[in-house]
């Protein structure tokens, strides 16, 4: 079995860990005090973007640039972690949070001084109720602390910090979308331009990041940029926790360092697939990302050779699927989610999720025609780049590829579909077609 | 926020240079160089755009992806495609997306011929359709409201009603139920979408979902026409297109967007109030009362009875002009009155007498504010009035203002406003004391000196009166929006004294974009002071010869001085202060002669000639906007064949007592009038044009008569009189002939209720829906408790205008201390 780099999930196993006492004793909370008493804002800043950490949300936007992007001088500004974990297949953030939340906690206050925030939210999805009751905890343990508040630890600098749950839309996980929710609107994404760090949050300057971004920032404020950039690639730098999922023998998260083969991750450390299966295709970074092919598992998995295959790391969620699953059943599934969870803002998500699902149904009962398929195809590229946010280029990916990879399943599927059809109809009498006595 | 000076850039749009001003969004610019760009949910109307029907997708070089043109501002040197493969390709998957749910019922939907959809399928889709599965199915048509009906299976979700509903009216009412492909536009609880600007609804939607009740089914595109005129039922004077059908019928008012009057909005009672044009109610030709009661008579006998009654009481007579007379009519009457019969009695006022000087000084160019002005003002004072029910479309300019530009917004009024969540500053002070508030409100933005008992006489907190003047002071340019009410009653003219001092104090004279703007009790009471109708101003503003009686003192004079009663366009019953002084007026009158197109009770008892009245879609005049934009009203439907223009009918009066007005057509009226009030100076009816212009704006500006604002001599405003429970009246949007005839707006019929504190209801015994009395000197007016947390304790709300138990049985002009007491239910005789 191949190793694990751990990082962040160094000490997870320590028993206590989510309190205060257990994370102070571990070291915690010293990154915040010396970013605090030792460093300037820019400073931290410059550090984030130094070691080269890139969202771990989805988008793989480096972090500190981020940060930088946000405005000077005096207004409120804010920062959101976005924890609303909803992409399928993603479950790192909630290991994250329940295990280990006062590291979240120093990231986001770290991070908050360091865009000139006073105010921060964390922003996490309604089903997470066991995460959300422990960061409550555990803010409450900060606050007590002076870690969190006014005046942190005599700087002169105030964070706030409030935990706010979702009531359950993955829309919601879409930046602008989260702080239309965060404002008490219907958790719709906003047009961008303004993008939320000119104008985010009730108007002001604005800086989102997700749950595992933040969770590192304490990492390279205790070791520095260097140490950081150590690990992983030169555009991938540092380690990602991997939720590993579908048809594997080990599901779960395991932490590697960007750039190590994909196939040491789903062979080495989750197990690959059941005896006697073999990995028909995977997703690289959730269900959004584009599929790759079983010889694609020998690609370094990072944010640069995700894309160089035609797909994404995205979140960093694998999902493997062998070769017991047929394909249009793996589109349907996928599309659906997305049609369930558009919020029917743009015309082309809105109406392209819903059309989509409506023709692989058809296909999956036989009553399509091979010219669909290509209706099919074209309604996913009338999809991508159309829309308001990613949410209709998140279904339209991943379908298009498989439609690219597996077209001649999606007839034979078909074919075999409108077979078995007919015969229950001739089985019935419903059908005039001759019986072939042989058959 | 000051006005943006836009700076012109030049960009290329599929092949071509055009210029546009910097900022302005693609989409708009295109027009510009004559590019069409379609686009569903983008309307600048409606504020910043939300991107959400993809329709406006173009190519930007530079640009990886495919930009909405509604949101993306237009720079120097941008190179634009709207024609590439790119660009057509996406339209194409647009429009074929939005037809995936919307049913192809055009042949039955009201929207097909003027259809937006309609027109961008054709215009920029592919001219197939490739989807063959079931499309969603929702109940249609359901009533949104009474007014309005929606078809959900045709909506395509643009946003447009939902951001009116919550940017714009900021009723807060419409949203997005349900997610995805199953997102549908409703209420909470599916309540009835009920708001004074619902209608605006039906107008934005760009396809047949929300449909008004009146109009559906009433016509197709190619059935009807469009008439231009301004709507004449409120100060407002938006301008509207009338939607006809054979030059006889109106079946829809459409607002005609003039950003400097209506911004494009139209209240629900301007859009469906015409229904009242074609009751058969109305008054469609001449009668004489006869045996008691009215009948229908000829032409003949009817003028001939008018004339001779008027010849008889000559300088006995006396012409109250109600609000929606046209400067035309107007004009004809103070001529009537004046020169024909040598009587120096007219009024237009029903809240008593404007001072003439004073007249004056509001009248300066310099002092009056133009409806934009509330957009870009620093900060605007709305004083003593109830907008939405009082002048409604300002209520919009003023949530714009508030919303888009940060306006500070000070709401000084005695009954709570709707506009106070959006208020930097509220003050309350009791029903009749604004001049006392004024007198505080100087006092704080002055040395603060005596502020507190200046402010004690207003029954205002003085923490609210200073907090207003924070709000105003080096705020910019200052609008003061103010109601007639403030003038009116006994200390009317201290009032506008304080007034004009407050003008004086925050420089509104001198200052761009700062003034007063007036709001009127009437429609064109503005245009009727400048023609002269006032009892001591004659047109133009200059004193009158002889001063005459008000409208008052008309009242007060009949029978011993008075003899005849000219009612154009007015029932003092339910219009002026002291309902108890004119029944017994018109009861004692010789005769009583009036312009109307409805009997109310009052015409109905005591009237002995009504000339039926133009609607206001059959008559041609001018009106003058209370910003001094003179506006043409215009005829769109032929007038029942008995119904005569009513220049006409008050031309042949003249005529019949001896001495011809000398006028033949109505626009000769108009000249007439040019010719006698000298800041009208060369005004045409072709300047006027369908806009209308402000007054003003123009070169004979300067002839309006010299006035300097007063300087000091102010008097104290006098303490408040010990009372339990003052009263205080207010119109409602919803009261008036026009809502009791029109059958789509019954149902909006104000009631009279009466309008408490929760301390005083308790006090009282009285809770929210008990039958109460409130009396004063003998008189009372029974209406329907209300208790509101946000009426100060010791004052009581009547609706004025109502039907029956009219508020003006109770006033007078004067403060009054009233009593408020559960009545017994009254058991009406089977």
């Amino acid at each position: 079995m191949a190793d694990q780099t751990r990082v962040l999930l160094d000490d997870i196993d320590e028993p206590g860990l989510h309190t205060i006492e257990v994370y102070e004793r571990l070291g915690g909370y010293q990154a915040l005090r010396k970013a605090l008493t030792t460093m300037e804002p820019d400073e931290i800043v410059a550090e984030l973007q130094a070691s080269g950490l890139r969202g771990r949300g989805g988008a793989g936007f480096s972090m500190g640039q981020k940060a930088s992007f946000m405005p000077k001088g005096t207004m409120d500004k804010y920062l959101c972690c976005n924890a609303d974990e909803s992409e399928p297949g993603t479950f790192k953030d909630r290991l994250l949070m329940q295990k280990n939340p006062h590291r979240l906690i120093e990231g986001i206050v770290i991070a908050a001084v360091a865009a000139g925030a006073n105010r921060a939210f964390i922003y996490i999805r309604g089903e997470y109720v066991l995460q959300a009751d422990i960061l409550n905890a555990a803010v409450a343990e900060a606050r007590a602390r002076g870690y969190v508040g006014a005046n942190i630890l005599g700087s002169g600098h105030d964070v706030d910090l409030v935990v706010h749950r979702g009531a359950g839309a993955y829309i919601c996980g879409e930046e602008t979308a989260l702080l239309d929710s965060l404002e008490g609107k219907r958790g719709n994404p906003r047009l961008k331009p303004p993008f939320p760090a000119n104008q985010g949050l009730f108007r002001g300057p604005t800086l989102i990041n997700n749950v595992e971004t933040l969770s590192n920032v304490p990492i390279v404020i205790a070791k520095g940029a260097e140490w950081f950039k150590q690990r992983g690639t030169e555009k991938s730098t540092g380690t990602k926790v991997v939720s590993v999922s579908g048809n594997v023998q080990r599901p779960g998260n395991y932490e590697i360092e960007l750039g190590i083969p994909a196939r040491e991750i789903v062979y080495g450390l989750a197990g690959g697939p059941p005896p006697g299966r073999k990995v028909k295709c995977w997703f690289p970074g959730g269900s959004s990302a584009p599929v790759l092919l079983e010889e694609d598992l020998d690609r370094p998995y990072s944010f640069e050779s995700m894309a160089e295959a035609g797909s994404m790391l995205g979140s960093g969620a694998i999902i493997v699927v062998d070769d017991s699953v047929p394909i249009v059943s793996l589109a349907l599934r996928v599309a659906r989610f997305y049609r369930h969870e558009s919020c029917g803002k743009c015309v082309p998500c809105r109406e392209g999720t819903n059309w989509t699902v409506k023709m692989l149904e058809r296909i999956d009962r036989g009553e399509a025609t091979p010219m669909d398929i290509e209706i099919l195809d074209q309604v996913q590229q009338n999809i991508m780049g159309n829309c308001l946010c990613v949410l209709g280029d998140s279904m339209a990916m991943p379908v298009r590829s498989m439609i690219a990879k597996f077209k001649d399943e999606f007839i034979a599927h078909n074919e075999r579909a409108r077979e078995a059809a007919d015969r229950l109809a001739v089985g019935a009498g419903l059908s005039s077609e001759p019986v072939d006595a042989a058959a | 926020m000051p006005k943006p000076e836009p700076k012109l850039i030049t960009f290329e749009i599929d092949g071509r240079e055009v210029q546009a001003p910097e900022g302005m969004m693609l989409v708009d610019a295109a027009r510009l160089g004559d590019v069409e760009i379609p686009f569903f949910c983008y309307e600048p109307k409606l504020g910043a755009p939300v991107g959400a029907c993809r329709m406006c997708l173009v190519e930007i070089e530079g640009m990886p992806k495919l930009q909405t043109s509604c949101s993306t501002p237009v720079k120097d040197g941008m190179v634009v495609s709207t024609t590439s493969e790119r660009v057509k390709q996406a339209q194409n998957a647009v429009v074929e997306f939005l037809l995936v749910n919307h049913p192809l019922d055009c042949p039955v939907c009201d929207k097909g011929g003027e259809c937006p959809l309609q027109d961008i399928s054709y215009g920029w889709g592919a001219g197939r359709s490739r989807f063959i599965e079931p499309k969603r199915h929702f109940e249609k048509p359901v009533a949104l409201s009474p007014l309005i009906a929606i078809d959900r299976e045709r909506c395509i979700l643009c946003y447009r009603c939902v951001r009116f509903s919550q940017e714009i009216a900021e009723d807060y009412q419409l949203v997005f139920l349900e997610r995805g492909d199953h997102t549908f536009v409703g209420t909470h609880d599916g309540h009835p979408y009920v708001a004074p600007f619902s209608g605006n609804i039906v107008e934005l939607c760009p396809v047949g979902a929300l449909t008004s009740q009146a109009y559906r089914f009433r016509a197709r595109p190619w059935d009807i026409e469009d008439a231009g005129s301004i709507c004449t039922l409120c100060p407002s004077q938006c301008n509207v297109k009338y939607t006809t059908r054979d030059d006889t019928r109106v079946l829809r008012v459409l607002a005609r967007d003039n950003q400097g009057v209506d911004d494009g909005w139209l209240c629900d009672k301007g859009r469906f109030g015409y229904q009242a044009i074609h009751a058969p109610e109305r008054v469609t030709q001449p009668l004489v009362r006869d045996g008691g009661a009215l009948r229908p008579v000829s032409w003949e006998r009817a003028l001939s009875e008018a004339a001779r009654a008027l010849a008889r009481a000559g300088g006995r007579s006396a012409a109250i002009v109600g609000g929606q007379a046209t400067n035309e009519e107007g004009f004809l009457v103070q001529h009537l009155m004046r020169e024909v019969l040598g009587s120096p009695h007219v009024d237009s006022r029903p809240s008593g007498v404007l001072d003439p000087a004073q007249a004056r000084a509001l009248a300066r160019p310099d002092l009056t504010a133009a409806v934009p002005d509330i957009e870009w003002a620093g900060a605007v004072l709305v004083l003593d009035t109830e907008l939405v029910d009082e002048m409604p479309i300002l209520d919009l300019r003023v949530r714009k203002g508030v919303r888009r530009n940060g306006v500070r917004l000070v709401v000084a009024t005695s009954r709570p406003s709707s506009l106070d969540p959006n208020a930097r500053a509220v003050v309350r002070f009791t029903p009749g004391a604004g001049e006392a508030f004024l007198a505080a409100l100087g006092a704080a933005l002055g040395d603060g000196r005596g502020l507190d008992e200046l402010a004690g006489r207003a029954g205002a907190s003085p923490e609210a009166v200073r907090a207003a003047a924070d709000a105003l002071r080096d705020a910019g340019p200052v609008v003061v929006v103010w109601g007639e009410r403030l003038s009116g009653g006994e200390r009317g003219r201290q009032a506008v004294a304080r007034l004009l001092d407050l003008a004086r104090t925050l420089e509104l004279a001198g200052t761009e974009g700062a003034g007063l703007l007036e709001v009127p009790r009437g429609t064109n009471a503005r245009g009727l002071r400048e023609v002269g109708c006032l009892p001591n101003l004659a047109p133009g503003l200059a004193d009158a010869a002889a001063a005459g009686k008000s409208a008052g003192e008309i009242a007060a004079a009949v029978p011993e001085e008075i003899s005849a009663l000219l009612l154009v366009h007015a029932d003092p019953l339910s219009s002026h202060p002291d309902r108890g002084a004119w029944e017994r007026a018109l009861d004692r009158a010789g005769s009583v002669i009036a312009f109307a197109d409805f009997l109310t009770p009052g015409l109905e008892e005591h009237a002995t000639v009504v000339f039926p009245s133009e609607s206001e879609a059959e008559k041609d005049g001018t009106m003058t906007h209370p910003d001094g934009r003179v506006q043409r009203v215009r005829q769109a439907i032929a007038r029942p064949p008995e119904v005569l223009p009513n220049w006409q009918v008050l031309a042949e009066l003249c005529e019949r007592i001896g001495k011809p007005a000398g006028v033949v057509s109505g626009p000769a009226v108009f000249e007439r009038i040019v010719a006698s009030v000298p800041f009208y100076e060369g005004l045409t009816l072709a300047e006027l044009g369908g806009k209308g212009v402000r007054w003003q704006e123009r070169d004979g500006a300067g002839r309006v008569p010299e006035s300097t604002l007063p300087e000091g001599g102010l008097e104290e405003p006098p303490p408040l009189e010990a009372a339990d429970l003052r009263l205080g009246t207010a119109p409602s949007l919803w009261s008036g002939p026009v809502v009791e005839h029109s059958p789509i707006l019954r149902f909006l019929l104000a009631d009279q209720r009466v309008e408490l504190s929760v301390e005083d209801g308790e006090r009282l015994g009285v809770s929210t829906g008990d039958e109460v009395a409130v009396t004063v000197g003998g008189a009372s007016v029974r209406g329907v408790a209300r208790l509101r947390s946000d009426v100060p304790p010791g004052s009581v709300f009547l609706v004025e205008g109502t039907q029956s138990e009219n508020a003006t049985a109770l006033t007078n002009g004067r403060p009054r201390a009233v009593k408020v007491a559960r009545a017994a239910r009254e058991v009406t005789p089977a």
